[in-house]
């Protein structure tokens, strides 16, 4: 008995002394509130584990992480690419000695220069029938003869990387040209996104189905072997070429110290360490504790919690602790399924129950009063985003939406059966469906919840087993074409039309708006679409949110990226600061 | 005649010992609340806003309110009725399955003995929280696929033990002593062993509440139980996000209420035990 | 342990294969189209009669090759070796403290049984295991964790001691929750052997009664206590869900649920099948420890 307590004892003194911080490297802290598949590009779907492959593995082009808009910048590329007169033919350029890291992959163990065989190659992993990458979505029928090339492949036990492809032309080492089918003006886009990233073929092959956990790029950072623990640590690259953190950015940016490091070599820090913590708790004490330097607060009303009203508590500000709150580039939304009948004619149905929702208190309950109503379905920042429209059924107007009710044929909601909208198992779903619910009431419309997990609600979506439900887009990438093709005909279910809403005049308009590259003309476009599918109502449309992060006073160089998995490569930490400061915690 | 007297010597040991009362007080009580709130005779305008969101309690809302101004003690009552309802539904579907399997395959051995253990090593082999999930996953979730993922889960470990004691008691002197007068097999099974077993059913039974209880309250919490209802693992759920901002009232409400009958439950187990066994009489 | 392992394959089968639904759209992610789809159900197998695909999951019960994970398409015995190492150092230092606490008790308890004492501590463990796993997570964390900084709020370090500060939280909730229910078996069982009449016949001829409790009761205790602990060896390598992904333990508990979520199906049939065979082995083990314990069992 003595004995045990005495075990217990030491099992008690160890477990209370805890490891002291390290002030000597620059180590970056930083936490992933998600699982990490794997380091293979071709699936990264998701912003995290794009965001883990991104300190790894480089694309062609990044987004300037300073200038706003969103501006293309070469990365692996020298320069933009020349396109041919008719739109077609992208010839480009790629940078001369850059390596890949050093790995067993490769003869000696040294990490070879990159050439553009290896671009060639990481495009055509996309279109691999072996692989089914979940990127292929994105030059799917758009490059010319890929797709032939995947048809022909599946069959054949191993897909044949040495056959040439129209589309893909290697001219010397560093030059190549891309030819497409049709015009394609969110190409650049696409290869800027995790999904194109450039692997070696070296490491693919000698990994084999092992590749995943063995990223071997051409990044500011290396991981030597992917251990699917909860933690994962980055040393900085001896390797990585000079690349050097921008001299310029957006207005101001001088003022809130982002030009600092202008100039430098990057990467500026020696370290990156990722715990990946799942629950919203353990998250938010570690940050607290100093453990982690940067912290996404999740979209739900944790955010509240932090900050209770827009600005941080006087205790966090004395810690240094800095908030940003960023609009961001997403919309999330109620979906009709118009395969049934009781919504597809019935557009006043649709209306009457847009106007029952009380956006401005779910906005209060569940966004902090931080989100933007969402008057359709571009997110404010995009190209077709006219601020002074106001939809007038996004509009919370009870007496209006009963009377709209009536003339659908429901008078006080006689006759029309409970409407399920499906939705995530997760907290603040849930609790948005009961606000939902609970506002429809008053109008007489009965809503039921129906909670899925993830994989269960995508199934439910694309087999079109639901009345409605619920979800947030994300933008993959700048261009209001990732929008309005959520309520392109062609692309309901399986495809990202989950409303299943079709509409020719649109769907004219969608095919030419898409096919312009960037210009006020396809702008204007745009607006029309825009504004003539809000007064369709075929979502209830939501909110264009705020997302949150909080650093601490010695990150530095932070700034909000919507597509940020290149970002961290330009992270600095202040050790002096962090000395400081680190007494408080 | 054995029966009654034992259960009325069983009341009266029962009547003396004041823990045992006052759970069963308590668990009546929750049940009354339970019927009660199934009638809608209490509880029923739980949807209902009463006040600001995030009250914290007040002689005026006694648990606080939630973040829609809902009031937290009505939600705990309408939470008491999913529940109990959970326990029992369990408990019906388990103790017929537990104790009928476990009593044959004991008494009879043999192939029907073979039978049956390998049906519930099949079942127990399967971590149950696993099976839990899986069944509530694919049954499309909502109280039923509850009921049914807790019966299925539930009954194992009460035909395990049945089945022990069973083998246990049929080698015991009185109840070759019933063989050796002339008993058939179900008069010895049903007759002699089954009443010297009751304590495993009672002290299984109450255990099986409380942790149909628990896992219902888990299931809720990580989404795949109660739809549209409050449960007090939904409210759990909710605190989750709300307790940094100090709105503890949720947690704390659901918890109480859980932790009362469940630990009620526990104490009247035990307490029913000692008053059941036959072994201890008289002492 | 063959037919048993042929159950649980079907159940598996019945529940996975017949009755869960078509995860490819979740394999493609929120972009798939419809041709990738089908091609995807093709080369998952799940074009295959009814029976081969039956087949499929009993060959893996037996190979013990699971294939690949859908969701991180990792090799699955290479995810279990992984997640194994910090689910056993959580569940097994848990575990044994709360077995070998519970015991004690139980023995002390049972020798004051029916005073004031036993009745105090028995209300202490009742209490304690009837308070929600998630109210001890929420509260312990937050407290013990982060106001009085005695313990690593969430993670895992490889190697001891340096996972004891990350496991050592999750492990006295663990205790807690388990104490109430082996408490109240154990003084069941020994209370049970108490009233047996070789006990008497022990005290009358004036053998001490912590003797008699030690030597006599314990050992005839022995039994279930042995089946009891036994029975809940195997389920160990599951680690416990709740708390390895409240914790951020990357063991095996985190790595079912993150699976169940994600409608993960080879890694839940694999962890299942997992579970399943260790029972199986360690229903074997029990049975000869019982040998050990109750020479009558070897006469039979």
């Amino acid at each position: 008995m003595k004995r045990l307590v005495l075990l217990f004892g030491i099992f008690l003194l160890a477990a209370s002394c805890s490891k002291d911080r390290n002030f000597d490297e620059r180590e970056l802290h930083l936490i992933s509130p998600e699982k990490i598949a794997g380091f293979d590009p071709i699936h990264a779907s998701d912003m995290y584990s794009g965001n883990e492959m991104g300190k790894v593995y480089e694309g062609l082009f990044e987004f300037h992480p300073l200038k706003r808009p969103y501006e293309l910048m070469p990365n692996l590329a020298e320069t933009l690419p020349e396109v041919s007169a008719d739109g077609l033919t992208y010839t480009f350029k790629i940078k001369k000695g850059v390596l890949f890291h050093d790995s067993s992959a490769f003869k000696d163990g040294k990490g070879r220069e990159l050439n553009s065989d290896d671009v060639l190659y990481s495009l055509k992993r996309l279109a691999d029938p072996k692989l089914q990458a979940k990127g292929w979505w994105l030059f799917d029928d758009k490059i010319l003869g890929l797709n032939e090339w995947k048809d022909k492949n599946a069959p054949l036990e191993a897909s044949n990387y040495s056959e040439e492809i129209e589309g893909l032309k290697k001219i010397d080492n560093h030059t190549f040209s891309i030819k497409l089918k049709k015009p394609y003006p969110q190409f650049l886009y696409a290869l800027a996104m995790p999904y194109s990233f450039i692997v070696a073929k070296e490491a693919v092959e000698h990994f084999g189905k092992e590749f995943l956990n063995h990223p071997v790029g051409t990044g500011p950072f290396i991981l030597p072997k992917f251990e699917q623990t909860n933690r994962i640590v980055y040393t900085k690259n001896p390797t990585f070429r000079e690349k050097l953190y921008p001299s310029e950015g957006e207005e101001g940016d001088d003022k809130l110290g982002l030009l600092a490091d202008a100039g430098k070599r990057i990467p500026l820090v020696d370290k990156i360490i990722v715990d990946i913590i799942v629950e919203s708790q353990p998250k938010w004490l570690s940050f607290q504790k100093a453990k982690a330097d940067l912290l996404e607060i999740p979209k739900d009303n944790f955010d509240q919690a932090v900050i209770g009203g827009k600005e941080l508590s006087p205790e966090l500000k004395g810690k240094g602790i800095r908030l940003f709150a960023n609009p961001q580039l997403d919309v999330t939304f109620f979906a009709f399924n118009h395969d049934d009948a009781i919504f597809k004619n019935n557009k006043k149905l649709r209306q009457a129950i847009s106007m029952a929702w009380n956006r401005e208190e779910a906005n209060k309950l569940f966004y902090n009063s931080a989100a933007v109503e969402a008057q359709s379905v571009i997110p404010p920042g995009l190209g077709g985003y006219r601020k002074e429209f106001k939809n007038p059924f996004v509009k919370y107007d009870p007496e209006t939406a009963k009377k709209l009710l009536a003339e659908a044929g429901y008078p006080n909601g006689k006759g029309l059966p409970a409407i399920t909208v499906q939705t995530r198992n997760e907290t603040v779903a849930r609790q948005i469906i009961e606000h939902f619910a609970k506002n429809l009431e008053k109008i007489g419309v009965q809503v039921k919840v129906g909670m899925n997990t993830w994989p269960e609600l995508v199934n439910k979506v694309t087999k079109r087993q639901h009345q409605m439900y619920t979800m947030g887009w994300g933008a993959d990438y700048p261009d209001a074409e990732n929008f309005l093709g959520l309520l392109y005909c062609p692309n309901s279910s399986p495809g990202s039309n989950g409303a299943n809403y079709c509409n020719s005049e649109f769907d004219n308009l969608f095919v030419t708006a898409t096919a312009m590259q960037e210009s006020p003309e396809r702008n204007a476009m745009y607006e029309k679409m825009n504004e003539m599918i809000a007064n369709e109502v075929p979502w209830i449309f939501g909110f264009h949110r705020t997302k949150f992060y909080l650093s601490h006073a010695w990150l530095k160089n932070y700034k909000f990226m919507e597509f940020n998995h290149a970002q961290f490569q330009y992270l600095n930490v202040d050790l002096e600061v962090k000395k400081e400061l680190s007494k408080k915690f | 005649m054995k029966t009654n007297s034992l259960w009325k010597d069983a009341f009266l040991r029962l009547a003396k010992d004041k823990w045992a009362l006052i759970s069963l007080i308590i668990v009546v009580a929750y049940a009354l609340v339970a019927i009660l709130s199934s009638l809608g005779i209490i509880a029923s305008g739980w949807a209902q806003e009463v006040g600001a969101s995030n009250l914290p309690p007040s002689t005026e809302y006694w648990f606080g309110t939630d973040i829609f101004g809902r009031s937290v003690l009505t939600k705990v009552i309408r939470g008491t009725q999913v529940a109990m309802s959970v326990g029992l539904a369990t408990s019906l579907i388990a103790i017929p399955i537990g104790v009928f399997l476990g009593a044959i395959a004991g008494y009879f051995g043999g192939w029907v003995d073979d039978m049956i253990t390998w049906l519930y090593t099949t079942f127990s082999s399967i971590p149950n929280i696993m099976l839990l999930i899986s069944i509530t996953m694919i049954l499309g979730k909502g109280l039923f696929a509850v009921y049914v993922a807790l019966g299925a889960t539930s009954w194992v470990t009460l035909c395990r033990l049945i089945r022990g004691e069973v083998m246990k008691h049929k080698e015991r002197e009185y109840v070759q002593a019933a063989g050796a007068i002339g008993g058939g097999h179900m008069r010895k099974l049903f007759l002699h062993i089954l009443p010297n077993v009751t304590h495993i059913v009672i002290i299984n039974t109450s255990l099986q509440f409380q942790v149909a209880i628990k896992s219902e309250v888990i299931l809720s919490y990580l989404g795949l139980g109660v739809q549209g209802e409050p449960s007090w693992g939904t409210m759990i759920d909710d605190a989750k996000l709300e307790l940094a901002r100090g709105v503890w009232w949720q947690l704390a409400g659901a918890t109480l209420a859980m932790f009362l009958v469940v630990l009620a439950f526990n104490l009247l187990g035990d307490a029913l035990r000692d008053a059941l066994d036959p072994k201890l009489k008289g002492k | 342990m063959i037919p048993v392992l042929l159950g649980v394959s079907l159940i598996i089968f019945v529940l996975f294969n017949l009755v869960a639904g078509d995860p490819t759209a979740v394999l493609l992610g929120k972009n798939a189209t419809a041709r990738q789809m089908a091609d995807l159900r093709e080369q998952l197998g799940l074009n295959k009669s009814l029976f081969a695909q039956y087949m499929d999951v009993v060959k893996s019960a037996f190979t013990f090759n699971f294939g690949y994970s859908w969701a991180t398409k990792q090799e699955i015995t290479y995810m279990i070796r992984q997640g194994a190492y910090p689910s056993l150092c959580l569940s097994i230092p848990a575990f044994v403290l709360s077995t070998v606490f519970s015991l004690i008790i139980s023995l002390f308890v049972a020798y004051y049984r029916g005073k004031g004492i036993d009745l105090f501590i028995r209300f202490l463990c009742i209490a304690g295991m009837s308070i929600s796993a998630l109210a001890y997570i929420l509260f312990f964390q937050w407290f013990f964790a982060f106001e009085m900084g005695w313990f690593e709020i969430s993670g895992f370090e490889y190697g001891f001691p340096d996972f004891i500060p990350y496991i050592a939280l999750p492990a006295i909730i663990w205790i807690l929750l388990s104490l109430g229910p082996d408490v109240r078996f154990f003084r069941t069982v020994i209370l049970d052997e108490i009233y047996q009449d070789y006990v008497r016949t022990a005290r009358a001829k004036g053998l001490s009664e912590i003797n008699i409790l030690l030597k006599h009761v314990l050992r005839n205790a022995m039994i279930p206590i042995i089946t009891y602990v036994v029975i809940q060896l195997p389920f160990l390598i599951l680690g416990a869900l709740l708390l390895e992904s409240f914790f951020s333990i990357p063991g095996l508990g985190g790595m079912t649920l993150n699976a169940l979520n994600s409608s993960d199906f080879p890694v839940i049939k694999a962890m299942a099948i997992l579970s399943s065979v260790m029972y199986i082995v360690f229903g074997l083990i029990s049975d000869i420890l019982y040998t050990f314990a109750d020479p009558r069992v070897k006469l039979k």
